[in-house]
């Protein structure tokens, strides 16, 4: 790449680089390793701390509420994204077949919800499932139905969650799918025409297998983005009712806010950690592989 | 054929509509509940429409001193942030794309692997290091933890990746330096890839709820979301005006975005996709 005799420039790099740096050893690398000591310690703001090895790993791993919160997560992350990317992959394939002009002002308004703040949509979506004025109650008395208290029923307040998530994450999601339909070649599509293809067969056998990376990214990155959602519930519902919408990291905060156990609520956030870190290590490996060979 | 054509497109155009309008639905019903009076946000039966436009909701939020502060503060704010996001990743950006220099693959393993630290696995411990800092309710507080992001220079250092070498060639004869080079050459090529980290910077700023109010505790500093979260729990009766301030929160955003946005939209074909 570089020859043997190329010049250093160790002095300019060296300046260049000293702010993110020294801004990242301060703000990321030093809390880290501090997250890390502490979760082994029984540590609070109060007391002096004590040495309790793995305790508070396995007091989490014991903690039926932790483990429900993951059990939350989960749940969420199977209604919010395979439903996002249906919808987004379906809707990809309809702006793509429309004229310039009016694509170009879809893709624009699809795109306003993505960012709008989980604030400002909690907001939103608290009047939406209002019991007595708000507009979900409204659409089920067209059909007969009696109103329901959505954010407080045990069965669909975890759903009504993954409404919003799913409004404020659709209108990305469509678009790098959109980038994707774009870059494959129309020609396959000529000679699958000749060859007297239909809409469908078109689909499964051109257009679903040569998007098949960036469904994959975005499976992985939906994945880690709906598992580490809790502004949503924060706002909405507490994590109620009886913590059917407590989200793992929701349950972190929680225990941030109310504990003197801090300990705990750090070895929990470290498992995640290593659960959510592998999992964009490898898709950053991926991207970086494809690249890197223009590097 | 063309008939079926003709009728193919109509269905496609139909659905088009129906997502464009299910997408901006909430948005539009906020900003006109803002119109309304705050017993009639959520009137039995359901009314899309006030019976009586009423603009005192948006004129009373607009009055209201801590909204304007919020507002003022956070815009504010999230322009230094982004900024300084764009200065400090792109000048790291640079040197990992260009230059040549000792313990480089060190260097770039230390950045690269803080983007796998979670923002929650850090959250208390960022904010006892502040706190050791003096900085809980200062400016400081809200706009520098941020700001590095390894995830921003990677972005950056892709596109820079692909600036041709021929490029700085002309520069390097004429005796320019490598920071002569970054400035004149590099700098002036990258208005598209830094609006895009631009606006996902002032957007992770301006939408940030819980580390403001971790962090900051004084009215005077208030960021926006904090305001409308506390504005909610405290005067919830006041609808009219939460839904106007909602609308109004998410204004200077939509405003940007919308002078921004053909930047944003080809942005995603560069995020390493393809």
């Amino acid at each position: 790449m570089f020859k043997k005799n190329y010049r250093q420039d160790n002095g300019v790099a060296y300046l260049l680089l000293a702010p993110i740096v020294i801004l990242l050893t301060i703000f990321v690398v030093i809390p880290f390793f501090y997250s890390l000591k502490v979760s082994f310690y029984n540590w609070s703001f109060y007391q002096p701390s004590v040495f309790v090895g793995f305790d508070n790993f396995k007091f989490v791993l014991e903690d039926d509420l932790f483990l429900n919160s993951v059990w939350v997560g989960i749940k969420f992350t199977l209604m919010v994204v395979p439903a996002s990317m249906v919808v987004s992959f379906l809707f990809a394939n309809v702006i793509k077949g429309m004229r310039r002009g009016s694509a170009s002002f879809v893709k624009t308004s699809i795109y306003i919800p993505t960012i709008i703040s989980g604030i400002v949509a909690s907001v939103i979506f608290v009047f939406i499932y209002d019991y007595m004025g708000g507009l979900a109650n409204y659409v089920l008395g067209w059909f007969g139905s009696e109103p329901r208290a959505w954010l407080a029923d045990v069965k669909t307040a975890l759903p009504s969650i993954a409404v919003p998530a799913i409004w404020l994450g659709f209108g990305l999601t469509t678009l790098i799918m959109l980038a994707g339909l774009h870059d494959i070649p129309e020609s396959y599509y000529e000679a699958a025409d000749l060859e007297g293809a239909g809409p469908w067969q078109k689909m499964l056998y051109i257009t679903v297998p040569l998007m098949k990376n960036i469904v994959l990214y975005l499976t992985v990155t939906g994945f880690t983005g709906a598992i580490s959602q809790y502004e949503l519930s924060l706002v909405m519902t507490g994590g109620g009712p009886l913590d059917t919408t407590t989200t793992p990291n929701l349950y972190i905060l929680n225990h941030f806010r109310n504990d003197v156990m801090v300990g705990n609520s750090i070895a929990a956030s470290l498992l995640l950690f290593v659960v959510l870190g592998s999992i964009s290590a490898i898709i950053f490996k991926v991207l970086n592989s494809e690249k890197a060979i223009d590097g | 054929m063309q008939a079926k054509l003709t009728f193919q497109k109509s269905v496609l155009t139909a659905i088009a509509a129906v997502f464009t309008l299910l997408a901006l639905f909430p948005l539009a019903w906020v900003m006109i509940a803002g119109f309304k009076e705050k017993t009639e946000v959520l009137s039995t039966p359901f009314r899309f429409f006030p019976k009586q436009w009423l603009v005192t909701n948006y004129m009373d939020i607009l009055k209201d001193a801590a909204f304007q502060k919020a507002m003022l503060t956070t815009f504010g704010g999230a322009i230094l942030f982004a900024v300084l996001s764009i200065l400090v990743n792109a000048s790291a950006a640079y040197v990992f794309a260009r230059l040549e220099f000792r313990f480089k693959a060190i260097m770039w393993l230390y950045v690269i692997i803080t983007m796998f630290i979670p923002g929650m696995a850090i959250l208390l411990t960022s904010f006892i290091v502040v706190n050791k800092l003096h900085m809980l309710d200062t400016f400081a507080v809200l706009v520098l933890p941020g700001v590095a992001s390894a995830g921003a220079m990677f972005f950056i250092r892709q596109f820079y990746l692909n600036i041709p070498l021929a490029l700085e060639e002309a520069a390097l004869i004429d005796g320019a330096g490598k920071i002569r080079i970054f400035t004149s050459v590099f700098l002036p090529m990258s208005y598209p890839v830094f609006v895009i980290i631009g606006i996902g910077s002032y957007l992770g700023y301006w939408n940030s709820f819980v580390w403001p109010t971790m962090t900051i505790t004084n009215p005077d500093l208030y960021q926006i979301m904090q305001y409308l979260a506390t504005f909610r729990s405290e005067r919830s009766t006041e609808m009219g005006m939460l839904m106007a301030g909602s609308t109004l929160s998410a204004l200077p955003t939509i405003v940007l975005f919308l002078i921004f946005q053909k930047y944003i939209i080809s942005g995603i074909k560069i995020s390493g996709l393809k």
